[in-house]
């Protein structure tokens, strides 16, 4: 199924079918999923999301040493200034000891670019980062603007890139082509496919035989071990601790990998991917074109997660046994590290939101790990790859199913009527579970253990400390008062989803 | 000619837009624009903003149309109408503004006449106007001017009877003065302090109401000399209201100044502003004195560097000036400004610089800051007798904190963006918030202590 042919990759609209708006049980969302009737579904009442620009450039900017250029109007970008320093800690955290931190430059296109075009801007721009930056790779955000006023990017790229040493990247990440943010992974990936992956650089490769041999050695038990942006490195350490356990070495890509490590990519025995919605498109790809296998499933989140996941990878190297092994002490070990918590969480109730296979796995975790009852998994978009982690909830109309990307006026509506003990969201989400009078603990964060075992255990305990004291999420609740009118928490929570071509 | 630039400090006029109509109290806005356009600017007018927050109804609460590709090519009005009903029907507010951004006005919704629907139908529902927001249209201080703009020409009603001594504050626009809120309230408070009834608009003190009443006021009082301006003029021409631009007053010098200037326009009695005026400098020296001890035993006069837009880039200037008694080397306005605007702006510091046309450069990028100040001071080649750019201060946004550990400079997050404070109620403007200033500046210099 390459694509790599195409400039522009189809979005995941068109290419896997998500559904957006959702509201019901988990087996009707699966069902219906499969039935093809939910792609079309949108809201007569919606509230401000992201787009795919602001997901594909934190992609993009996570790379070491590269520089994003987001053509467009000054706005289209303008979220980087909230992070300022983050980019730079995260970078040096993986010892990226060079790291300039996050550098993005705006073609800033004005009334005159939308007539005459911006194409000029932005081979000045891409001549300027590279004099002033000296990166390895310069990657260019196409946004709304110039997309319809024809600038050709592409063109623009091939132009420059004989006189300049960065790599080129171009991306196609306009935030009207898709409803569903997470294309923004295809695009990214696209890019890294096309420019950093198609290198012949020999000199990849030891020289000498006998290390020329030693490396082919070692890669046939490398793993490719694909991350997120939004993951901790700690949880990078956790995962590739797993894998050296059962034997086998892992090189992370791509976030946070500096871009003459990505050739490397193709020389593993095997990816892993720990989200499917992240990584669909890569490793389809990394399979047609490089003759590499992948373990797409789950994210190993929770114990079971941890299991089904180390498992498949185990099997594909025939070291099941040794997995087992390592898994069943593992587990035990957790199990008695969570004794004196798991009284604390009997009986307590909580409520997810979030990417869809973060928000089931994590819902797993919740109630195999600690005991808890979850009410509610709220998940941005879900599609065919939602499957493998809703498996486990197979029957239970007791859990609430909601299919939004944020739109805290359902939440609200369905927070009103569970009254969870806790709320685990996703950022932007959070504050609106907080006003309610929810405590509320983030679902992810560049900092925090979110997986493996090690993550099992942190957020067991952040959960135990938050629910110790709740003052400043009760009294927060107590002084705000939400927009919205009186009557809503009465209604269904999906009477503003349907079944329309207008809708959002 | 403008350029890219590298890091702006701003965003575009959607966001400043937005910035706007959420500082408004019970004010709610509705995008019209692609998908992504409220969840991109909340990063900069909240998280860049001292960690302002999503308030009412914003950040992921934002009422948005979210258009995509089938309303790019066949049209977004349906989407929009249906928007702005289903909005009406579930958000609780007393205002909406629809703020349109690129995609809607490229394509040529017709926004205005959705609006009139909505009006026509005459059920008891909150009034709604619109404001433009196209990225490409200019930057965020654009955004807050055209929201002005609308509610001027829309919202604010007519009125013959104008009631002497009462003002209208403007030019400080929410989010991108990163004090905003602090800063209206002190300013409130002074002008209050000579007898007049004052509107701010945008803080916990003011509504709509008044805001819909302001064109009985006796004058309008811009404190910036670019921000809000343009609007002013719309205000004077639809209610035949006049305004006068000021500065914005950072220390007791230049808001005495500030006062004397808006009691002589309104030619108010001497004697209740000299009183007023009287105490405030008292007070204010009360407490800015107390530095003198360690100012004179540790020497805290420094060589400042100011990196602002062109409101705060005057206002620091003259306070590092004429209050601390430092010396400002370079003053770097980050907007982007027309080469035949440059002598214009260069003149508002011809009290406040011995050289402007020296001092004061026009650089919108975070990385050519240090290059622009060796072009001031003399590189450093480690020659004995070397003069250093020491002792310094960097005065600008979160974006300098880098550039001023590079030349071992002090700094502090004062201009947009601001992500590495919390900001409050905070001011810096006047005598209270020259105090607030002073503390955070000097705190910096005996942060090892």
């Amino acid at each position: 199924m390459s694509y790599l042919h195409l400039k522009v990759p189809p979005t995941r609209d068109e290419r896997l079918k998500p559904c957006g708006a959702f509201g019901g049980t988990i087996d009707d969302l699966v069902y219906g999923h499969k039935e093809g009737c939910l792609g079309s579904n949108g809201r007569t009442f919606a509230q401000a999301t992201g787009c795919q620009l602001n997901l594909a450039m934190g992609m993009a900017a996570s790379i070491p040493n590269t520089v994003v250029i987001y053509h467009g109007p000054v706005g289209c970008g303008a979220g980087s200034l909230a992070i300022a320093g983050l980019s730079k800690q995260n970078q040096l955290a993986r010892g990226n000891i060079d790291a300039i931190g996050r550098v993005w430059m705006s073609t800033n296109l004005n009334e005159v670019d939308v007539i005459t075009g911006g194409e000029e801007k932005l081979k000045q721009a891409i001549l300027e980062a590279e004099e002033r930056f000296h990166p390895h790779a310069i990657f260019i955000g196409n946004t709304c603007v110039p997309a319809i006023t024809g600038d050709d990017i592409d063109n623009v790229a091939g132009q420059l890139q004989p006189d300049v040493k960065a790599k080129i990247i171009p991306l196609h990440c306009e935030g009207f082509r898709t409803r569903f943010v997470a294309t923004a992974y295809d695009i990214v990936y696209h890019g890294i496919l096309r420019y950093l992956l198609g290198d012949d650089k020999a000199d990849w490769r030891p020289e000498n035989e006998e290390e020329l041999r030693d490396y082919q050695e070692r890669s046939k038990r490398t793993v490719n071990l694909l991350n997120v942006g939004s993951m901790g490195y700690v949880d990078e350490v956790e995962l590739v601790r797993l894998l050296n356990a059962i034997g086998l070495e892992a090189n992370v890509y791509p976030c946070f990998s500096p871009p003459d490590k990505f050739v490397k990519v193709r020389d593993a025995a095997l990816s892993v991917s720990i989200c499917a919605t992240h990584d669909d498109y890569f490793v389809e790809h990394l399979k047609e074109l490089y003759d590499i296998p992948y373990v797409l499933n789950t994210i190993p989140i929770g114990s079971d997660n941890v299991r089904l996941w180390l498992l498949e990878i185990a099997d594909f190297f025939n070291i099941r046994e040794k997995a087992l092994e390592v898994i069943e002490a593992e587990e035990a070990e957790l199990r008695e590290a969570l004794k004196p918590l798991r009284k604390f969480f009997e009986g307590k109730t909580t409520f997810v939101s979030t990417g869809e296979i973060r928000a089931g796995a994590q819902a797993v975790m919740l109630e195999q790990d600690l005991g808890m009852k979850v009410l509610a998994i709220r998940t941005h978009h879900y599609d065919k790859f939602g499957e493998v982690v809703f498996d486990h909830f197979k029957g239970r109309d007791d859990i609430t199913i909601n299919v939004a990307t944020a739109q805290p006026f359902e939440q609200a509506n369905l927070l009103n009527r569970l009254k969870p003990d806790i709320f685990l969201g996703h950022a932007g989400s959070n504050v609106w579970a907080a006003r309610q009078g929810f405590p509320v603990l983030p679902i992810y964060g560049p900092v925090n253990s979110y997986m493996g075992y090690k993550g099992v255990f942190e957020v067991a305990v952040r959960l135990e400390r938050m629910l110790q004291n709740t003052n400043y999420y009760n009294t927060l609740g107590d002084t705000t008062t939400l927009p919205f009118k009186d009557f809503w928490y009465d209604e269904d929570p999906y009477s503003y989803i349907q079944q329309t071509q207008d809708a959002a | 000619m403008v350029s890219f630039i590298e890091k702006p400090r701003f965003t575009c006029p959607l966001g400043g837009a937005l910035a706007t109509v959420n500082a408004l109290p019970k004010a709610v806005a509705i995008l019209h624009s692609s998908q992504g356009c409220g969840g991109n600017s909340n990063g900069a007018i909240q998280g860049a903003a001292g960690h302002l927050g999503s308030g009412y109804c914003g950040g992921s609460a934002t009422p948005a149309s979210s258009i995509s590709e089938k309303q790019i090519v066949f049209g977004g009005v349906a989407r929009l109408e249906e928007q702005l009903n289903s909005t009406a029907e579930l958000i609780n507010a007393e205002l909406f503004v629809i703020i349109t951004g690129c995609t809607a006005e490229i394509i040529g919704d017709d926004v205005a006449s959705v609006v009139r629907g909505y009006n026509d139908e005459g059920v008891d529902r909150p009034p709604v106007i619109f404001a433009s927001g196209a990225g490409f249209k200019g930057n965020s201080y654009f955004g807050y001017d055209s929201v002005l703009q609308s509610l001027f020409r829309d919202y604010v009603v007519k009125s013959d009877k104008k009631t002497k001594g009462k003002v209208n504050i403007w030019g400080v626009p929410p989010s991108l003065d990163v004090f905003w809120e602090g800063n209206l309230l002190e300013l409130r408070r002074v002008l209050e302090g000579i007898g007049l009834t004052v509107n701010t608009f945008f803080t916990n003190k003011d509504s709509l109401a008044e805001l819909k009443a302001s064109a009985n006021a006796e004058l309008n009082i811009v404190v910036s000399p670019v921000n809000g301006v343009a609007a002013a003029e719309v205000f004077k021409e639809v209610h035949g209201v006049d305004h006068l631009i000021t500065d914005l007053p950072i220390g007791a010098k230049a808001t005495e100044a500030f006062l004397r200037a808006v009691a002589g326009r309104l030619k108010l009695k001497k004697t209740l502003v000299e009183k007023f005026l009287a105490t405030e400098k008292d007070n204010y020296y009360h407490f800015f004195n107390r530095i003198s001890d360690s100012y004179a035993d540790i020497d805290l006069q420094r060589y400042a560097v100011v990196v602002a837009d062109t409101t705060y880039a005057v206002a620091l200037t003259r306070f590092a000036s004429k209050e601390l008694g430092w010396l400002p080397k370079l003053v770097a306005i980050t907007d982007t400004v027309e080469d035949y605007q440059e002598a214009d702006l260069r003149s508002l510091f011809a009290q406040d610089l011995a050289n402007p046309d020296e001092t004061v450069v026009f650089e919108t990028d975070t990385s050519q800051m240090k290059e622009r100040l060796f072009e001031r001071w003399p590189k450093p080649t480690g020659g004995k007798y070397d003069r250093p750019f020491s002792p310094a201060f960097v005065i600008g946004s979160r974006l300098d904190s880098e550039f001023a550990e590079s030349i071992k400079a002090g700094h502090l997050s004062v201009t947009f963006p601001i992500s590495n404070r919390f900001v409050l109620s905070r001011g810096y403007a006047g005598y209270h918030g020259a105090l607030h200033l002073t503390e955070d500046i000097f705190s910096v210099l005996v942060a090892k202590r």
